[in-house]
């Protein structure tokens, strides 16, 4: 480059001294913007939520009127859960009747979900697919956990129907009756 | 002397490229991010398989302590000022502009109507120090449901999450369920964790 400069007429010289010049003011030390600039993103990071929470929807069906019958299952397409304290699932199929004894479950995967998978193949082999119907009864001593949870294992087993109803007096004492036993 | 300024040459660091990769990332949070905002109850949410993401706005929350109180939060600061005017005129609260304009800034709360005004008439700092006890949802005194009323007048395609603790009881998020239902709102949304999906 100074080769290139020599070789141009008396003008050079000051143009290189210009050029010299120009090049040092260039030079801007950037480090204490880049420790800002960095400082910026530290505080952006910790006070910012990047990720937006998981949801899970739920459709309930339209408020019954009246004059309307609920619709008729067939009793052995039925399982009812009953949620109970300590992390408790009591089911039992078909319709409640006096003096039924109920079996518990829990929420692993051995528990519940083998009774809903079992449950399913069942109704499947007698009535086709996606006929098993699923009550869900929440007791007042149960978990809003037992209750997500449960919905989770609808979407596990791929239960298409299924519906949360309001726990009968006659399964309180069932699920009472249970516990003292056990 | 060229050995000189040989090293002095190679104490200078270009930042050049490292302010510009800074600024980018800087940009990239700035424009991306949106504001923790201040939670008057800390709730843990139960896990579940869902992947379904909760839409950044357009959301009414109501949120379920694990002690059983019920918190409600809307986002937007036009919609909660559009609210809070509404439910000053049903309840003639006599509300001051400047309370108003506290109650539009301002997030999840659980306080009952009646002291609203007592509530939004403190200084920041103590507002959020303060105990509320949680908005009343029984069937004789439901304010719940004038909230939620009033909340989908102001915004009438908003969507409901019910964030609710995973130790609160079971009975007070029916209840929630309950009011909704009443409300004719069928569909809503509960906020939960990722978990994995099991293979069966």
């Amino acid at each position: 480059m100074a080769q290139m400069e020599t070789a141009e007429s008396g003008g050079g010289r000051k143009k290189h001294e210009k050029v010299r010049a120009k090049k040092m003011s260039t030079r801007v030390d950037l480090t204490a913007m880049v420790d800002l600039a960095f400082l910026l993103i530290t505080f952006f990071m910790l006070t910012t939520t990047l990720s937006q929470p998981q949801t899970m929807e739920i459709n309930m069906p339209l408020k019954p009127d009246n004059e309307d019958k609920p619709p008729e299952v067939k009793q052995s397409k039925v399982l009812t859960l009953l949620l109970a304290a300590d992390d408790r699932v009591f089911y039992y199929h078909g319709l409640p009747e006096d003096g039924m004894t109920v079996d518990y479950t829990n929420f692993s995967a051995k528990g519940v979900r083998t009774i809903l998978l079992d449950k399913k193949a069942e109704v499947e082999a007698e009535h086709g697919k996606d006929e098993t119907l699923v009550l869900i009864k929440a007791s007042d001593e149960s978990k809003y956990k037992n209750f997500v949870d449960i919905l989770d294992e609808m979407s596990i087993t791929g239960i298409q129907r299924y519906a949360i109803m309001d726990i009968l007096p006659l399964e309180v004492e069932m699920i009472q009756s249970a516990v003292i036993e056990k | 002397m060229g050995k000189g300024s040989g090293s002095k040459e190679s104490l200078w660091v270009d930042m050049t490229a490292m302010c510009d990769v800074a600024f980018l990332l800087l940009t990239f949070f700035i424009l991306t991010s949106k504001f923790k905002v201040e939670q008057p109850v800390e709730v843990f949410t139960p896990s579940s398989v869902s992947e379904v993401k909760l839409p950044e706005t357009d959301i009414m929350m109501i949120t379920v302590s694990d002690d059983g109180r019920i918190f409600f939060d809307i986002d937007g600061q036009f919609k909660r000022m559009d609210l809070i005017n509404k439910i000053d005129e049903k309840y003639s609260l006599n509300l001051t502009d400047q309370e108003k304009t506290a109650f539009s800034l301002g997030s999840s709360f659980g306080v009952p109507i009646g002291s609203m005004k007592q509530y939004l008439s403190l200084p920041v700092d103590q507002r959020k120090s303060v105990r509320m006890s949680g908005i009343p949802s029984d069937s004789t005194n439901n304010e719940l449901s004038e909230w939620i009323l009033y909340g989908r007048m102001t915004n009438p395609k908003i969507r409901i999450a019910i964030k609710a603790d995973k130790d609160a009881s079971y009975p007070v998020v029916g209840k929630v369920i309950k009011t909704l239902q009443e409300r004719n709102i069928n569909k809503f949304n509960l906020i939960t964790d990722m978990e994995i999906r099991p293979e069966i």
